[in-house]
């Protein structure tokens, strides 16, 4: 079960509105920190869900605006206060899950619209300095191109687009597909499809996105009961087969 | 006429447009679909199929690109990158992120300047958004007819729904109207409406004649037993008249 010698995964998952992101996203942290991992997961939609998801019931972890000062003339406007150390902000701030994923959340839109607060630039400047060799990092993206074309989850040195196997989630997938184009991109792209039904054909979706399928996810009644009840899907008695695949999916990403 | 449809990812807010413009279409009305998503996917809805979408998007970016002169007048727009639908509905499809890029995407025209400035005339314009508040939030005051906020039965999809009504009222954008998607039961139809207190709802089942044309990327209108879907949006849309 433990597998520490597992090198950390830095991941994010991308991909249309409802495909499913934080779900799995949530299934993926719990299980990487299940295995031993330290995890962060990190929730930059400003309609959270991820939290949800983990079953953690906030949808804020905020870092105090004092933790951050004006950046250089050459930017970035704002950096963490130097004498800060990033580790012990993850275990001071973050909200921590049974299993010991640690979660926060940064694109939160408090008060004005658009604009990032300071503490969010904080959690910002935090993911950039986290030692890769010690932490796994699960990202859960908003829906749409918006936030991973701009790069926000240029973290991640693997992307999974999560689709569902409909046209408008392949239409969305190749898009998000031309994240390979950037210089900041991640390493590897590949597909997860998700609530698909015996009928459907996740190898045929994945061709049609011209990349690689890192993982399909069975349609799951119990999941949809859960979000109608806001309640976190994990362990839930009729996942099963859901979080096998989840698993797999975990395997085939560490694999990349 | 400006009518913004708005919510969660996923509701079901394209679906929704689509009907709503087809079924003003089919009343006599001047309807202009305008995508506003920068993944814009309303053609697939409106029945005018994948390839053509992706034609319309292949001469956007070749305007982003400099090869086409750029224009900025909403009519250039819509003769330039936009297509014909079904029942006399114009759809134009506004800006799609094309490349990542750590930059604005939006080569100067996004939704919300097109919706506050352009002047449509006497066409029932409707913008089917970007998910969650970002791009409906700059739509200067008062410069909408209507706001439609689509949403379905779970809590997260309540809660953008109040938040998209809180920001329609508290910026005057007309008449504010809640579409309830995806409704399997009386419960959860409940589930909205107390949520919602007394602005004006529009229930609508869950449809999974939805769910096939969305597998295969055609218009709603195309499938067998989409009346339940159809009806309360066509509804809708005599109630805007």
């Amino acid at each position: 079960m433990n597998d520490a010698a597992q090198r950390p995964l830095r991941v994010a998952f991308v991909g249309k509105g409802g495909s499913g992101k934080s779900t799995i996203a949530a299934l993926f942290a719990r299980i990487l920190a299940q295995q031993g991992s330290r995890v962060v997961a990190l929730d930059s939609d400003p309609m959270p869900g991820l939290a949800y998801a983990l079953g953690i019931y906030v949808d804020d972890a905020p870092l105090p605006d004092e933790l951050v000062v004006a950046g250089p003339a050459t930017g970035p406007e704002w950096i963490l206060r130097p004498d800060v150390d990033p580790l012990s902000l993850i275990e001071r701030y973050s909200v921590k899950t049974q299993e010991g994923v640690h979660y926060f959340q940064f694109g939160n839109t408090r008060g004005t619209w658009g604009a990032l607060s300071r503490g969010q630039h904080a959690w910002s400047e935090v993911v950039k300095r986290l030692p890769e060799s010690a932490w796994n990092l699960v990202g859960d993206l908003p829906g749409g191109l918006r936030q991973p074309m701009n790069g926000w989850g240029k973290y991640a040195e693997v992307a999974l687009i999560v689709t569902e196997p409909t046209t408008k989630g392949v239409m969305t997938a190749r898009q998000l597909a031309k994240l390979t184009n950037a210089k900041w991109g991640p390493r590897k792209i590949a597909v997860v499809v998700n609530k698909i039904r015996p009928t459907d054909d996740a190898n045929a979706i994945a061709a049609q996105i011209r990349l690689p399928l890192a993982g399909s996810v069975p349609e799951c009644d119990a999941i949809q009961r859960a979000e109608l009840e806001l309640r976190s899907p994990l362990g839930l008695p009729g996942t099963e087969a859901v979080e096998t695949a989840v698993r797999a999916l975990v395997r085939t990403a560490q694999g990349l | 006429m400006k009518i913004a449809v708005i919510g969660k990812g996923g509701v079901g807010k394209t679906s929704v447009s689509a009907v709503l413009a087809r079924s003003l279409g089919r009343l006599g009305k001047p309807v202009v679909a305008l995508d506003c998503d920068t993944n814009p996917n309303l053609g697939l809805s409106l029945g005018v199929g994948e390839e053509e979408s992706q034609r319309i998007l292949t001469m956007r970016q070749q305007v982003d690109e400099g090869d086409v002169e750029h224009a900025l007048g909403w009519d250039d727009l819509l003769d330039r990158f936009g297509t014909d639908a079904p029942d006399g509905v114009r759809l134009g499809i506004v800006n799609r992120i094309e490349n990542p890029e750590p930059s604005c995407p939006c080569c100067g025209l996004s939704p919300e300047r097109l919706l506050s400035q352009a002047n449509f005339g006497n066409a029932i314009v409707i913008g089917d958004f970007e998910a969650g508040l970002g791009s409906y939030s700059r739509v200067g005051n008062e410069k909408l007819d209507v706001t439609i906020v689509v949403i379905e039965p779970t809590p997260r999809s309540i809660d953008v729904g109040l938040r998209a009504l809180d920001h329609a009222r508290s910026h005057h954008q007309g008449r504010i109207l809640v579409v309830a998607n995806k409704v399997r039961n009386s419960k959860e139809a409940e589930m909205i409406s107390t949520a919602i207190g007394d602005t004006s709802i529009t229930v609508v089942p869950f449809s999974e004649a939805v769910a096939s044309a969305d597998r295969k990327g055609t218009s709603v209108f195309e499938e067998a037993n989409a009346d339940d879907f159809i009806a309360p949006i066509r509804q809708l849309a005599k109630s805007l008249n």
